[in-house]
């Protein structure tokens, strides 16, 4: 949506690790840990990219609902905001910010067509009046930077075009852990960047040294994103119901 | 809202009625506009949500009239967003009319020209940097704080991210003095230029204290334009002729612009001349202007 990074809101709003892991005290209370932390966000990621699949909007608009999602949740509990609302109404909300607009009765039709658990479906009341509280939760602050943008130029200055396919696809990944709430797009860019040379034994040192970049960040990025693909696996619909329900015993 | 109350209406904004309030518990003074928001089946209007987005951005910086927080409210079981703002006592325009009428009619001081200038500019090149163009810049739209010599912009609410690709954007924005000759000639791809021309004819503003060139039509606008400057031709503009609206027009030649503004010094004559180029591409920018020679005897560490 805009242009410069640095100046923006995004930049402002960086957390640390810790600050993203924390878990809301209502939710504690609940007995939800931080594994079941990740794995609701993890699944709901999922969530909102086969939502938006039916619904047909570009990538960058799932990234901003994801990023919304989880930006969410480092301010919110899941007790107090149902996580299988929040999802589609990022979305929503995210299709509205990058000027493409999904209307709430299509989202309302394909969460009834999609998923059996009633858990899962809502009308259109619902997500707007979800609407209004994720406004306030995220302070109407809806600019999201995206690694994406960065991609294309970086990968020309280097030369490297033919990696277009695999860093997109790693940059898509990232949206499955909290790397945008962290670090800076351009970052999460040449971590992908650098992790697709690596795979496709492409020499980019040179190229890395001249611009200059803090290669520790890169790096201890690219390591997140190398340790998340060795430890994942999509949870489980018991390991998912496990920590839902936790949520919804009523204390 | 009852923490604020109402003290009068100033104006009617781009959203709807503006209120200057005070803060009950503060008495710190806020401008309040109440945004339409129609809320139907789909919720709060996307043009709202990404001014408010924008806003809540861009008024990070001083020289952008900064938005305090965001009111939600249920009236009649109707949700209501309230924009609070931080509230300024007056506007260049009314700024310039006390200079202009009043009991003591005189020129504004070139200092205050100076620095006002220097602040549009910081204002502007930092909307620009966050590609974000104003589109309707005019001296009712600058908010002025003349106790302490600050000014910002404000209104932005036709503001509107360019991203990339350019997408054509309607034509009647801009109010017609201060609209640059491309939006006038229907260009569909504008950019960062129709902003520096608004600036150009505020900065001229300032110095005659009456407007540069007050059409009262698309086509008198454009007059005024090319009689003061000359009719532009191909070699100024290129692809000018081809422009939608452009038709045969009277053959101008320039006139002189130092004339028009002639209390104005030399330096600023050029960095008013570069704003008020013909070709979009020529036009200075924001954050050049900044570097100007005209801005070398102010003392900028103030800013």
């Amino acid at each position: 949506m805009a242009a410069n990074f640095w100046t923006s809101s995004h930049s402002k709003q960086l957390l640390d690790q810790e600050e993203v892991d924390t878990v809301q005290p209502a939710d504690k209370d609940k007995g939800i840990t931080l594994d079941d932390l990740r794995v609701v966000k993890l699944h709901m990621t999922n969530h909102i990219a086969r939502l938006a699949q039916q619904v047909k909007v570009r990538q960058r608009v799932i990234a901003t609902a994801v990023a919304y999602f989880r930006r969410v949740y480092t301010r919110r509990s899941m007790t107090e905001y149902d996580p299988c609302l929040v999802a589609p109404t990022c979305l929503y909300l995210a299709s509205k910010a990058e000027e493409s607009t999904v209307p709430a009765k299509l989202l309302v039709f394909w969460l009834k067509k999609l998923y059996a658990d009633d858990r899962y479906k809502f009308e259109i009341r619902d997500i707007l009046e979800m609407e209004m509280k994720l406004l306030e939760a995220l302070d109407y602050y809806l600019v999201i930077y995206h690694p994406y943008r960065a991609l294309t130029p970086l990968l020309q200055d280097a030369g490297m075009t033919d990696l277009t396919v695999p860093a997109l696809s790693l940059v898509n990944d990232t949206y499955k852990m909290d790397l945008i709430l962290i670090y800076p797009p351009y970052m999460i860019s040449l971590a992908c960047i650098y992790i697709a040379s690596v795979l496709k034994d492409k020499d980019t040192n040179s190229w890395f040294e001249e611009l200059r970049v803090d290669m520790n960040v890169i790096k201890n990025i690219s390591m997140e994103i190398l340790d998340f693909y060795d430890n994942y696996k999509l949870p489980t619909e018991e390991r998912v119901n496990a920590a839902m329900n936790k949520l919804a015993v009523k204390t | 809202m009852e923490k604020y109350e109402k003290l009068e209406k100033v104006g009617e904004g781009t959203y709807g009625k503006v209120y200057k309030a005070q803060d009950k518990v503060t008495g710190q003074l806020v401008a309040l506009k109440k945004t339409r928001l129609e809320m139907d089946e789909e919720g709060v209007p996307p043009t709202a949500l990404r001014e408010v987005s924008l806003l809540q951005m861009l008024s990070q910086s001083i020289y952008v009239v900064r938005l305090l927080c965001v009111e939600h409210i249920e009236k009649n079981g109707k949700p209501l967003l309230y924009l609070v703002f931080e509230y300024l006592d007056t506007d260049l325009k009314k700024f310039i009319d006390t200079y202009r009428r009043g009991p003591k009619p005189r020129p504004l001081e070139p200092s205050t020209i100076q620095s006002y200038m220097f602040q549009l500019c910081k204002g502007v090149a930092h909307c620009h940097s966050h590609g974000v163009l104003h589109r309707d810049l005019k001296p009712q739209n600058l908010l002025v704080d003349k106790e302490r010599g600050i000014l910002k912009i404000a209104d932005l609410g036709l503001g509107r991210a360019f991203t990339v690709p350019l997408k054509s954007y309607t034509h009647e924005i801009v109010t017609l003095w201060y609209r640059a000759p491309e939006v006038l000639l229907g260009i569909t791809h504008y950019s960062t230029g129709v902003d520096m021309w608004s600036v150009g004819c505020i900065f001229a503003e300032m110095v005659r204290r009456q407007a540069l060139f007050p059409g009262d039509s698309e086509l008198q606008q454009l007059l005024h334009i090319f009689k003061m400057l000359g009719t532009p031709t191909e070699e100024q503009w290129p692809g000018v002729t081809s422009l939608r609206d452009w038709h045969e027009y009277p053959k101008w030649r320039p006139n002189n612009l130092a004339a028009a503004v002639h209390s104005l010094n030399p330096e600023g004559v050029d960095l008013l001349s570069k704003m008020l180029q013909y070709d979009p591409a020529n036009r200075i920018s924001a954050k050049a202007a900044l570097d100007h020679p005209y801005f070398d005897t102010l003392d900028k560490s103030q800013y």
